[in-house]
């Protein structure tokens, strides 16, 4: 099974994909960190950066549709956390502020993830000398997180190959099994890397 | 007369919390540049003996001297040099792909070893036009078939330059161009071979020697033609006769 998950657009041609990484993760940051600081009584501000990632994002001709869904998906999680902001009181104002902040600070890291492959943000990070364990824990996860949901997958395609009945709680409790059987197979899995890693002459 | 590339010697081996021993003092000696085969039945302790010609196993190296490489007993302090000197293929190839890239996968062997810059480049670029895979330097082994994968593999043991290949179950999951083209290759290698598989076919195409495990003892160690003609032998351990020495007549 092939997934793009995380960086389906990050191998296309484009001027955005061909800028250095440090610049595109520089500005990403700072994107980033001016809209959440930024009080939201700064409207010209919002809507300044909002026209600046959208020409970014029709630059580097990353599909709208891509990003739109995208960010519907995260929003979800976002939308959560805002609804308990309405029940402050003036929590309207709050609520609209926190859902345009963390929507316009999604496009941008999406717009990062999607313009630069995984592999040389991680070498950009070496760089900077973040340590070496943080970027190996980081470089696993990007190379197994596809490895497990394939893993998931068949597991729970078997379980669902001999259910012949539709219960919830039966469902809550494969769902359970699903992911006791996934632990244990990935700590299995974690020792046979580790292993082999140490075989071709990997140090602590 | 060649020198001898693996030697183990009583061999003894159990894993910790358990009482029964997977390796029951196993002896044998492969010579530099012979290929030798190792079948048994699933569980007869084939992939635990494999761990142990490189110092996976026993975790604690300094307390067992019972497998020496070249004459060197895998203790703390040439570890590593037994490391470069045996390369050792896993059985799932997801489990050796661990980089994000083909490219920093092979090179993860030489760069542990301490190569650098242009040489390290040059390096993996041999290893990856060995297994015929030049140009997919920055593909990401999520992206690749099996065959590709357990390839990139490969290119990632000869990238550390070994002089003895120790191989688990190298043909498993690939259909039969995938095992062709990887026969090809191993054909081609001139290191010292150790394969532990159920393809017996393989084993009679690449080793000219076979050692049968069964129960972590060693049963035979003979020519392989002779041992896996015996169909009474290869019953009786959970195996069988392969076809291909089925169909052969003897004129």
């Amino acid at each position: 099974m092939h997934h793009d998950f995380i960086d389906r657009y990050s191998r296309l041609e484009s001027p955005i994909h061909r800028m250095p990484v440090g610049m595109k993760a520089a500005v990403t940051l700072a994107v980033v960190f001016t809209v959440v600081l930024a009080p939201p009584s700064w409207i010209l501000f919002y809507v300044a950066a909002a026209i600046f990632l959208m020409i970014i994002a029709v630059l580097s001709r990353i599909p709208a549709g891509f990003l739109i869904r995208r960010i519907a998906f995260f929003e979800l999680f976002v939308l959560v956390i805002a609804l308990l902001a309405l029940a402050q009181p003036g929590g309207g104002a709050r609520f609209g502020a926190i859902i345009l902040k963390s929507t316009l600070s999604l496009l941008t890291v999406l717009l990062l993830a999607n313009t630069t492959p995984f592999n040389r943000i991680i070498g950009f990070l070496g760089r900077l000398h973040v340590p070496s364990a943080m970027i190996t824990i980081l470089a696993l996860m990007y190379r197994y997180i596809f490895v497990l949901i394939d893993e998931a997958g068949r597991i729970q395609r078997a379980r669902e190959s001999r259910t012949f009945v539709r219960q919830r709680t039966r469902r809550w409790i494969m769902l359970a099994s699903v992911l006791g059987r996934l632990f244990v197979r990935s700590t299995e899995r974690a020792e046979r890397i580790y292993d082999a890693m140490c075989a071709r002459g990997w140090r602590q | 007369m060649p020198s001898v590339a693996i030697e183990a010697q009583d061999l003894h081996f159990r894993y910790d919390g358990t009482s029964q021993e997977v390796l029951r003092g196993i002896s044998f000696r492969v010579n530099e540049g012979e290929s030798v085969g190792i079948v048994g039945p699933n569980g007869a302790g084939k992939s635990t003996l494999l761990l142990h010609m490189n110092g996976i196993l026993p975790t604690s190296p300094d307390k067992s001297q019972a497998v020496r490489v070249f004459g060197l007993a895998i203790t703390g302090e040439n570890l590593f040099t037994i490391r470069q000197t045996v390369g050792l293929l896993f059985q799932d190839p997801d489990d050796q792909l661990f980089c994000a890239t083909v490219y920093e996968d092979v090179a993860f062997g030489p760069s542990q070893f301490g190569y650098s810059g242009e040489k390290l480049v040059s390096v993996v670029e041999s290893a990856l036009a060995m297994v015929d895979l030049k140009g997919y330097e920055n593909r990401s082994p999520h992206h690749l078939s099996i065959g590709e994968k357990q390839r990139v593999c490969l290119a990632g043991i000869l990238a550390c330059q070994p002089k003895v290949l120790v191989l688990d179950e190298p043909t498993h999951g690939l259909d039969p161009r995938g095992k062709q083209h990887l026969k090809t290759i191993l054909h081609s290698l001139p290191a010292t071979k150790l394969i532990a598989t159920h393809d017996l076919e393989l084993v009679v195409e690449m080793c000219s020697r076979t050692l049968l495990i069964d129960g972590g003892s060693l049963i035979t160690d003979g020519p392989t033609l002779e041992l896996l003609s015996d169909e009474s032998l290869m019953l009786s351990h959970g195996l069988e006769k392969p076809h291909i020495l089925r169909h052969r007549h003897p004129h």
